[in-house]
């Protein structure tokens, strides 16, 4: 066993590492980080289905799973791995935020880095805004390196990897569907569907079990801000057919815009957009290799949000600023995006599509500060080995071709991604018997 | 953010035991039954608030120079969210005690702080407005009270402010187990609020409380306390007051600090947490929203008016723009959603009865024009 296979050990036991042999993995882990670009290339893994043999199907089934938000709460970490797969079968996407506010910044921030040194192609970390000198002082991870070490060499020695952590990574060749179901179902209108269908969203629960599915049709021709919000743990949306539009409205832009163009990339940042950078490329010029700046395209990849305005708006944050659907479409056109995958921002439910499901928020700390009472989410890419790209296609009957979602389809939407949100719960607080140091979450008494 | 904002490191050196060992050497005994161990937990959530009030001083949230000398083990650093929702407190509490205080400046006027602990409010309101004559009153556990009336004893600004226009410390009367003090303007009562109750049990009376006037203006404050009493206690201390203690005649008010919504993802989260701490807020249940708050105060006898508003409601109305702006300097706050949610499961509710006066002569008519609209959309 080689000494990162020790201290892989040892932290995914919730133990620390001396500190010199945190200095040396810091080290190791900034030679190679030096070497990634502002945007690292990601591919989505091959997904190899063998219906036959469960067992083995379940091993390889994993796809790519981007996740966001972990905050140092350990144990919830160890309940992601065990939803998504454990590393290195599985590979993983962490869009930052690894340190502040839970109790084991340390634990959880030093683990992902030695899977990283250990695993370099299995996982990507990109920089969220609390891998910062500034926040982690006033969030807890220097606090808890002080604690754990004595001393604030661990957290400089963090510091210097979070300046080497890459700002963005583009996925490329995920599958646009998981795969393709036959199923009945009634919809709302009452209508029996009876149809092979494409899907494009599932949600899954932290056990594996399909808790809805989504086909593209009605995930394309219904309120995506309301059908893949809904919660998955609210009783309407537990194993009932997920809500849909009409019966056959089936068609729409998606369809349109994705023809001939199967597929684009998907850009995963930390925060969102910027209005000084309109292209991926403008990304990868950036001199990222310093403190997060209070300010310019670097800040605004870290602390940017969606919003439902148009345009941009200043961010009630203090840095970063809010942009709005038009701005995250244009961007997606522009650069031949599918979706952007981004994290920094709580929702209760793990996950949150926003815009046409142009760009989703995905939040992977359950139970948030032990306080919050969310449920978390990762988000599943794959490449489907079976099916060179989506084949878009009509559905049936009525083709909405000109309508009024025509100007968008024009505008070049192409068809997102397949998604497969697995959604869990906050960890028990003694699972597999860690050391049970009862969070203590502040209120006002 | 510029560069003064970097937080000074060492500030951060010091022990950090968030929400542990609090009350160090604060003589509690030690408790042999639940209903004592119960009482010292509820006892030591005065030393939780206080801390977090040091937190939110020290940064420059809040200008309290008092605070600091009833904070035992040293400053420690909250979270800006916990700093914020002090702030936002203590600003809209400070806004309805001001109002009543300038409401006919000079008339004389009582407060009665129920389960004060360590609350500074007499000593800022002793500075702020020396030309109110102010009869203040605070109760809490006799454990409390010790510990507060030895802090003041300690101190020359504190004790100075008590005797106030004596210059002898003979005009502070300080019973000899330590645990009452009585002064021309400010009094201590180490009583268990569980005590009070408006009838008498058989032939024995209501507890008193010396130095009470039954007649002046009142203002009655509950930070936090009466959240914590059986909803049976909780009702009946204010009895005590809008029934026993004061006749129907006087203007009498009350300002509530409490959680709400404890039904929701956050809130079935919020009482968990505080049960695994031993804290039961016991009259969250029954006194779970705005609109919950607003008919309790009208039942215990709060006729004349009632509001209620969450802290964010009065973080985004009641602080002025160019506070917000201060506020929004002193630390980033990264924590927006949670913010938020945090400060929708907090709210401050006052009521009052003008007693004998007419509307337009009202000791809270400084109340009557505070925004509290999307509070009443919300109901």
């Amino acid at each position: 066993m080689s000494d990162l296979d020790r201290a892989i050990a040892q932290l995914r036991a919730c133990r620390p590492i001396p500190e010199p042999q945190v200095r040396e993995l810091c080290y190791k882990a900034r030679e190679l980080l030096i070497e990634e670009g502002n945007v690292v290339g990601v591919d989505a893994p091959v997904t190899v289905r063998i219906h036959t043999i469960p067992a083995l199907r379940l091993a390889l089934m994993n796809g790519l799973q981007i996740c966001g938000d972990i905050h140092g709460q350990f144990h919830d970490l160890m309940e992601l791995f065990r939803v998504g797969g454990d590393v290195p079968e599985t590979n993983y996407l962490f869009m930052g935020d690894f340190v502040d506010r839970g109790f084991y910044s340390l634990e959880s921030f030093l683990l992902l880095l030695c899977l990283k040194v250990r695993y370099p192609d299995r996982i990507t970390l990109i920089r969220g805004n609390h891998e910062s000198r500034q926040i982690t002082t006033v969030y807890g991870f220097y606090d808890e390196c002080l604690r754990k070490y004595g001393s604030a060499n661990v957290w400089r020695y963090c510091c210097e990897v979070f300046d080497y952590l890459a700002l963005g990574a583009l996925v490329m060749g995920a599958s646009n569907t998981l795969g393709t179901s036959t199923s009945t179902s009634t919809n709302e209108s009452g209508t029996q569907l009876t149809e092979e269908e494409e899907i494009e969203i599932e949600i899954l629960n932290s056990a594996g079990d399909v808790m809805s599915r989504i086909p593209r049709s009605m995930a394309a021709s219904s309120d995506n801000h309301e059908t893949v919000n809904s919660s998955p743990l609210s009783e309407t949306s537990r194993g009932a057919p997920a809500r849909s539009g009409p019966v056959g409205t089936g068609a729409t832009s998606d369809s349109l815009g994705s023809v001939g163009n199967p597929g684009g990339a998907v850009l995963c940042v930390h925060g969102g957009l910027s209005p000084l950078v309109e292209t991926v490329d403008k990304i990868r010029l950036l001199d990222r290799k310093q403190e997060v700046p209070h300010e310019g395209p670097m800040c605004d990849l870290l602390w940017s949000d969606p919003d439902e305005i148009e345009g941009w708006g200043l961010s009630p944050r203090g840095a970063g600023f809010l942009f709005g659907a038009d701005i995250v479409k244009l961007f997606n056109h522009r650069n031949n995006l599918s979706l952007i995958a981004r994290a920094h921002q709580l929702v209760m439910e793990g996950f949150k599509e926003m815009f046409d499901a142009s760009i989703v928020t995905v939040w992977s700390a359950p139970n948030y500060c032990y306080r919050c009472g969310n449920v978390a989410a990762i988000l599943e890419l794959t490449e489907d080995g079976s099916n060179g790209g989506y084949i878009p296609r009509a559905n049936g009957d009525v083709n909405r071709t000109g309508d009024l979602l025509g100007p968008v389809a024009a505008g070049g939407q192409i068809s997102g991604p397949g998604r497969r949100y697995r959604v869990f719960e906050a960890a028990p607080q003694d699972s597999r018997g860690m050391p049970a140091k009862k969070p203590v979450a502040d209120y006002f008494l | 953010m510029s560069a003064s904002q970097i937080p000074n490191l060492n500030t951060l050196r010091g022990p950090r035991l968030r929400g542990r060992g609090r009350g160090g050497g604060r003589g509690v005994p030690t408790g042999s039954s639940d209903q004592h161990s119960g009482d010292q937990v509820v006892q030591h959530t005065d030393q939780d608030a206080t801390v977090s009030r040091l937190s939110a001083v020290e940064l420059g949230y809040i200008s309290d120079p008092f605070v600091k000398l009833f904070v035992a083990e040293g400053a420690q650093r909250r979270f800006p969210i916990i700093n914020r929702g002090s702030y936002v407190r203590t600003s809209a509490i400070d806004v309805l005690v001001d109002r009543f205080l300038r409401t006919d400046l000079s008339r004389p006027k009582q407060l009665i702080s129920l389960g004060a602990g360590s609350d500074t409010r007499y000593f800022r309101l002793a500075t702020a407005y020396p030309q109110t004559p102010l009869l203040y009153h605070e109760l809490d556990f006799s454990t409390n009270t010790k510990q507060k009336i030895a802090t003041i004893k300690g101190s020359d600004l504190l004790r100075s402010l008590v005797a106030q226009a004596h210059d002898d410390d003979s005009a502070v009367q300080i019973s000899e187990d330590g645990t009452a003090l009585h002064s021309k303007s400010y009094h201590v009562h180490p009583i268990d609020l569980r005590t009070l109750r408006p009838q008498y049990e058989g032939s024995t009376p209501p507890p008193s409380l010396p130095g009470v006037d039954p007649h002046l203006p009142t203002l009655l404050l509950s930070e936090c306390c009466l959240i914590y009493l059986p909803p049976v206690s909780a009702d009946a201390v204010l009895k005590y007051f809008t029934e026993y203690i004061f006749p129907r005649t006087t203007p009498l008010s009350l300002i509530l600090y409490e959680p709400i919504n404890p039904s929701d993802s956050f809130g079935r989260v919020m009482v968990s947490n505080l049960a695994a701490r031993g804290i039961v807020l016991q009259t969250l249940k029954r006194y779970s929203s705005l609109a919950l708050q607003k008919e309790r105060l009208r039942v215990m006898g709060f006729t004349s008016g009632q509001a209620a508003a969450d802290v964010d409601f009065l973080w985004e109305k009641w602080i002025p723009e160019e506070e917000k702006e201060r506020i929004s300097q002193l630390e980033m706050l990264d924590e927006l959603e949670e913010w938020t949610m945090l400060a929708r499961h907090y709210c401050v509710a006052w009521g009052w009865r003008d007693g004998e006066e007419a509307d337009t002569q009202s000791a809270f008519n400084g109340w009557k024009s505070l925004d509290v609209r999307r509070t009443e959309a919300l109901v």
